[in-house]
């Protein structure tokens, strides 16, 4: 019944109806498609603001900027929607099998055509639009591109709201002082706990002024540590002892983060393994070393002399060394084995560490500086002689890692075996060449059978 | 005239042609629609599928005057066209033109690849300008005036192939093909009984008349702009040197040396409303242009030798082109 006034008017009224039926649909496609995420981003927009995230004036900006932009997407998404008049005949024509009566119709309208035949051909498709209801063949259905929309805009506030928390804390790690402050501001409702509020504000303050030493926030934090767990030791309050045990975490938590960034710079530096026997050389000693690979490589290639022998025993030299280390490690990258600038430099290093934050019960360190060789003698002094005590040769030093090539080294030791060829196996010396004992100098000794390397010639006969 | 009586003559010559032609429906449909579309036919068949019949029963179903002209390499133009021959009437003697045999209503070219192209290019202008040319006097043509021209493709030997410029004006180029075996068995029931069928004649005395409102008729029939549109992307998709959204690899680019003229989608619009009326429509439909698009443009679209040598028919590409281009 409601179809009747519809069924009423010429075939291409009925047509133009069906053309704003069909652009009520295209509408409806373009709200449903962008009302999800405008109303997910609105929702976030809306949380941000709630966490305090974002500030009300930006709150007011974003607000209407997001909601024209979903306007604007619905209008151009409309537009290319809007169903054009032939297309709508198309529709009547494929419903009703008019073999597209409607089509010419609606497309002929304002071209001079023989009267007669455009009557016949109205009268044909007027009848057969009795057979059909607009209503009932052309029902408004929810596009897949809405389900999709749906669901991409469900999953993206999903996401966010899981997202939050994690966050959310990453943003109160990243500022300690902040939760501190928050924590001493609870505390302050307490007046029991008001004077140790106040000490944390003081220490939030001072966490937050970059000229405040890292040593010195340390001290503040164990400092306030210890009156937190002097207070809760004191405190029977559950609500006392519960804000005191949040305060006691948020302090743990920045004295441990205070503690890496204390690390991460002293480990950038590098190390050296090479050098002194002592394995117990001390706090900053381990700091440098520890990337063993890294001061094996640093005494390979610390090759100036000089340097060495200010830096030996010498803590203010450590910078210098330093740098000198670090530049082996550039250094380091350049593929050459053969670099001229390999040689004394390691023996250096390894003396030099053992010079930095001595411990008491360093002897032999303390003995290396004594023992030292004179500055300009010639290499054959720096050796013990027969009959002197001395363990490795060398004097003043524990060992020196010196790194030949495999053959070299087999060769000269004569311990170690390239296998069968066939198998690919090799045999190393056991006892690394380095640390054996120089042979005594003796001037009518065979010619070497493989020419040294420049920088080995001095060592190894 | 009313479609009413259009469709009422159609379907009876139909009819009175299928008396004698068994099976193939869709030629004889077509013949009549290039006949009331003012077209000429290029029928083309091995020998002994009723070509020549074909043509016979439609002129006697029509009514008209029909003329036969069986192609030879001799045949002069002359032979086709007429020519001045001197009388003598009253003592006076003067060159009177004789008329040929294309001075008819209805004129079959019988196996027309066999004359020279010199005597081939004197229907040339019988079929365009319906008029013909003799010692420099114009001749008109009586209307209606339609060419049947039947070709054979087998027998090759010393046949002179159809120009291309003469290939396009014909209106339409229908195969004929063989039999059916049910075909087959009716055709000798009718033929090799005691009784041999023949055609009635459908129109009036006046049928010249009739024949031209018809026609006037068949081009009054509705086309929609989208339609008209869709016939112009399937001609222009035929030509492979433009740019017409074919790839390198499309059949057109692969297979083609020449497309289809405006003639072709002249052709395509008028067989589309002929078919149109013929179906008891005032309109045409996407439909009726796909129909007659095969028979329309399969002798204007010129196939290069990649094609001849795979075998590639002119048929195969326009189904593609036809698959290609969207409707709307």
């Amino acid at each position: 019944m409601s179809s009747r006034p519809q069924n009423q008017g010429s075939p291409e009224q009925r047509v133009g109806r069906l053309v704003a039926r069909l652009r009520n649909h295209a509408l409806w496609d373009s709200l449903l498609i962008f009302s999800p995420p405008l109303l997910v981003a609105i929702c976030i927009a809306a949380y941000c603001h709630h966490a305090g995230w974002i500030a009300p004036l930006t709150l007011l900006l974003l607000g209407p900027t997001i909601v024209g932009l979903g306007f604007f997407a619905v209008v151009a998404r409309y537009r290319t929607l809007i169903p054009a008049r032939n297309f709508a005949a198309h529709l009547v024509d494929e419903k009703t099998d008019a073999k597209d009566r409607f089509l010419t119709l609606s497309s002929i309208q304002g071209s001079p055509q023989p009267a007669p035949l455009v009557a016949r051909l109205r009268g044909e498709a007027a009848a057969l639009l009795e057979r059909i209801d607009f209503r009932r063949e052309f029902p408004y259905r929810i596009k897949r591109s809405f389900c999709w929309s749906l669901s991409g805009s469900l999953l993206a506030a999903a996401l966010f709201y899981f997202s939050m928390p994690l966050a959310e804390s990453r943003l109160r790690q990243a500022l300690p002082h902040e939760n501190i402050r928050e924590v001493a501001e609870k505390m302050a409702r307490q007046p029991r706990l008001l004077g140790l509020a106040d000490r944390l504000q003081t220490l939030a303050a001072k966490l937050q002024q970059t000229s405040v030493q890292e040593p010195e926030k340390r001290t503040l934090i164990h400092q306030a540590l210890e009156q937190i767990e002097n207070q809760q030791k004191k405190e029977k309050e559950k609500e006392s002892q519960d804000l005191l045990g949040e305060a006691l975490s948020a302090l743990r938590g920045l004295e441990e983060q205070s503690g890496r960034q204390q690390k991460e710079p002293a480990e950038d530096g590098g190390g050296i393994q090479s050098g002194t026997a002592d394995e117990d050389a001390g706090k900053g000693q381990k700091n440098q070393g520890s990337d063993g690979a890294k001061g094996e490589r640093s005494a390979e290639r610390g090759n100036d002399p000089q340097k060495g022998k200010t830096a030996r025993g010498d803590s203010k030299e450590q910078g210098k060394e330093q740098s000198s280390q670090a530049e082996g490690e550039k250094r380091s990258e350049q593929p050459d084995p053969n670099k001229s600038d390999k040689g004394p430099g390691a023996e250096v290093t390894g003396k030099t560490r053992g010079g930095r934050e001595e411990k008491p019960g360093q002897e032999k360190l303390g003995r290396s500086r004594a023992e030292e060789p004179p500055r300009d003698a010639p290499p054959a002094e720096r050796f013990y002689k027969p009959g002197e005590q001395g363990k490795g040769g060398v004097k003043g030093a524990g060992y020196v890692t010196v790194q030949l090539p495999e053959e070299m080294a087999v060769e000269a030791k004569g311990e170690g075996t390239i296998g069968n060829p066939a198998k690919e196996t090799k045999t190393y010396p056991k006892v690394p060449v380095s640390n054996t004992p120089l042979p005594a100098h003796v001037p009518d000794a065979p010619a070497e059978k493989q020419q040294l390397p420049l920088e080995y010639r001095g060592i190894i006969r | 005239m009313e479609p009413e009586k259009f469709q009422e003559v159609f379907k009876r010559l139909e009819a009175e042609i299928r008396k004698v032609i068994v099976g193939h429906d869709d030629v004889i449909r077509q013949v009549l629609i290039a006949f009331f579309a003012g077209g000429h036919v290029l029928l083309e068949g091995v020998p002994g599928l009723g070509k020549t019949l074909l043509v016979k029963s439609l002129s006697h179903a029509l009514g008209i005057s029909f003329k036969r002209i069986q192609f030879t390499p001799d045949l002069m133009p002359s032979d086709i066209v007429g020519t001045e021959v001197l009388t003598e009437t009253n003592g006076r003697r003067e060159f009177q033109f004789k008329q040929g045999p294309i001075f008819a209503h209805v004129v079959l070219a019988d196996e027309i690849n066999r004359a020279t192209p010199k005597t081939q290019s004197a229907v040339l202008e019988a079929m365009e300008e319906k008029q013909v040319t003799v010692f420099g006097e114009s001749h008109a043509l009586e209307s209606p005036f339609i060419v049947l021209a039947t070709q054979n493709p087998i027998e090759l030997e010393g046949t002179y192939p159809l120009p291309e410029a003469q290939l396009d004006r014909f209106f339409f180029k229908l195969m004929v093909a063989p039999p059916s075996p049910a075909e087959l068995r009716e055709i000798l029931k009718r033929t090799t009984g005691a009784e041999t069928g023949d055609s009635a004649k459908v129109l009036p005395d006046d049928g010249g008349r009739l024949i031209r409102q018809m026609q006037q008729l068949l081009r009054q029939v509705l086309i929609a702009p989208p339609i008209e549109d869709y016939v112009v992307r399937i001609v222009h998709a035929t030509q492979p040197h433009l740019d017409n959204g074919n790839s390198s690899g499309s059949p057109v680019k692969h297979y083609l040396r020449f497309g289809a003229s405006p003639r072709g989608a002249q052709a395509v619009i008028l067989g589309a409303k002929g078919h149109a009326l013929a179906d008891s429509r005032v309109h045409v439909s996407y439909e009726d242009v796909s129909r007659v698009v095969y028979p329309a443009l399969r002798h204007r679209i010129i196939l290069n030798f990649q094609a001849e040598a795979e075998n590639v028919s002119t048929d195969q590409i326009l189904a593609e082109v036809i698959k290609q281009v969207p409707r709307a």
